[in-house]
């Protein structure tokens, strides 16, 4: 089992720090396994930015790299070539300037719900009353407050992902790094969580970057699409959802998105 | 299927422990338990008491040893070195698979080792208990902590070992500093299930390891075991016999609550 990686989280100016750069900067990231002397490129030259405030999702099909980008990206593994930058600073490991959510949700099934969102707070430097009332405030945010003391075995997938976030949003991160969050709901409680997803990003300001396989949600959620193509896995097109939330399905410049997305992951080189 | 016949064909869950919250569970063990005394009477009748005295003459020898006292000097004595033996062996077997489990490098350097000491069987170090102990409390306790150090060695690394790895992510992204904070946050917390579960095993293992730690002549119930055996008073024996029951039954059923207790969070 690996031990936990230390040190500098975001590099300071003199490891390439770029003054004045805001959002993510994914930069010519690549990554190639080894494969058993067989090396496979999971990816190549990918390259994007999202915009400080920006909601951006990554969508493509499966075996295009999606997991691993989002990997490289959350400094839970190094990229072969390239680099990724959060608010100009490289990043080198995990960092609390991003909120992660995974899937799956992984909250600490031995800490309460108010625990769980207060994890991250207690390895900051802030009070103990700043704590609570920060707590109190994400509670607030995702509608839990009153299941504070409840542990995630009593909670339904819906509610384990709604703690997940405010987890992932309690020490105040400059962006949030969503993989395929709502991919173990089912449907009803999915666009709940979208549309709740949207007011949260409307009140904070975050910055957000959501990977799904589901080209429907990324038309519901993004300002733009980063649209990812297989083999090696790299950026096919960005594209950009000009329609005024809130989004209908029903709306035919929507349904004209999805089209348009569901295109490029069809094609082939 | 009309009646339920207690077959795992019916789809009956196995259960564990005593079910004294079932009334028609502890009445079909009070059943056993009657049959089983039955049983033991009517072939006791046909054999000498040397090969297998009746219930009633353990009763009986039970009652004559709790009386004269050295019952309850023996249990006390056992006591003595089971307490120590397993609280060091517990601890240390947990510590040390929690901390060769955790880190690669320890685990490596450790692992030959491991791998030699393992089959030893803690009445193979009797020698050493002696010499290192003499025949003492102390020495009894050392025989009874090896035997729990490997148990719980064992548990707690494999549960160290299955801790889930995206737990361990979540705690990187949200600022977990160092492998102390690491280990005591989440390693821990999340191996616990295991580790007290090889904890309960261990208790038990112990209280059999009673027996073998007095062997060399430590007085406990294990030495009036032997002591009786060599007589042939196979009615003491199994009183005696009886007595480590019953402590292994008083410390598993304290145990089993205080482990519900600690995983409250459990499903």
């Amino acid at each position: 089992m690996a031990g936990v990686n230390e040190g500098p989280t975001t590099g300071d100016d003199s490891t390439g720090a770029i003054a004045g750069e805001s959002g993510v900067v994914v930069d010519g990231v690549g990554k190639t396994y080894d494969g058993d002397g067989n090396p496979v490129r999971a990816l190549d030259d990918v390259s994007f930015g999202v915009d400080g405030g920006e909601f951006v999702c990554l969508v493509g099909p499966s075996g295009c790299g999606k997991t691993t980008l989002f990997r490289i990206i959350a400094g839970l593994t190094g990229a072969t070539d390239g680099q990724v930058r959060l608010a100009g600073a490289p990043v080198t490991g995990p960092t609390t300037d991003m909120g992660v959510v995974f899937q799956e949700y992984h909250l600490f099934p031995w800490l309460t719900v108010e625990e769980n969102v207060g994890y991250g707070l207690e390895r900051s430097d802030r009070s103990e009353a700043e704590r609570a009332s920060r707590v109190d405030e994400m509670l607030e945010l995702v509608g839990l407050s009153e299941f504070r003391e409840s542990y995630p075995k009593s909670l339904s997938g819906g509610m384990k992902q709604r703690v997940a976030i405010a987890r992932a949003l309690a020490v105040d991160p400059e962006l949030l790094l969503m993989d395929e969050p709502f991919g173990a709901v089912d449907a009803q409680t999915r666009e709940m969580l979208q549309r709740e997803l949207l007011d949260v990003w409307a009140s904070t300001g975050k910055t957000v970057l959501f990977v799904t396989h589901d080209v429907a949600e990324a038309v519901t959620l993004a300002d733009r699409i980063v649209v990812m193509a297989a083999e090696p896995g790299r950026v096919a097109e960005v594209v950009d959802v000009g329609v005024d939330r809130p989004r209908e399905r029903g709306d035919p410049a929507f349904g004209e998105h999805v089209a348009r997305v569901r295109e490029l992951i069809g094609a082939r080189p | 299927m009309a009646t339920d016949t207690g077959s795992r064909f019916d789809g009956n869950e196995l259960r564990i422990g005593l079910g004294l919250d079932d009334p028609r569970r502890l009445l079909r063990g009070a059943a056993g338990v009657v049959g089983f005394l039955v049983v033991w009477h009517l072939v006791s009748l046909t054999q000498p008491a040397y090969v297998l005295p009746s219930p009633a003459a353990v009763g009986d020898a039970f009652a004559e040893e709790l009386a004269s006292g050295t019952m309850t000097t023996a249990l006390w004595s056992s006591v003595r070195h089971w307490i120590p033996g397993t609280i060091v062996g517990t601890g240390l077997g947990v510590a040390a698979g929690v901390a060769f489990s955790w880190n690669g490098l320890l685990d490596d350097v450790t692992a030959p080792l491991v791998r030699t000491l393992r089959p030893v069987p803690p009445l193979a170090l009797i020698g050493f208990a002696i010499a290192w102990f003499g025949i003492n409390d102390a020495g009894a306790a050392f025989i009874i902590a090896v035997g729990a150090f490997w148990i719980n060695y064992y548990a707690a690394y494999e549960a160290v070992e299955g801790v889930s790895e995206d737990l361990l992510d979540v705690g990187r992204t949200l600022g977990v500093r160092g492998d102390l904070d690491m280990v005591r946050s989440i390693v821990l917390p999340a191996s616990l299930p295991g580790i007290l579960t090889g904890i309960r095993t261990g208790l038990g293992r112990c209280w059999m390891l009673v027996v073998a730690s007095e062997i060399f002549g430590v007085p406990g119930v294990g030495r009036e075991i032997l002591r009786a055996s060599n007589n042939l008073l196979v009615d003491t024996v199994i009183a005696y016999i009886l007595v480590l029951s019953l402590m292994y039954l008083l410390v598993d059923v304290a145990f089993r609550a205080v482990q519900r207790r600690v995983l409250v969070w459990r499903a």
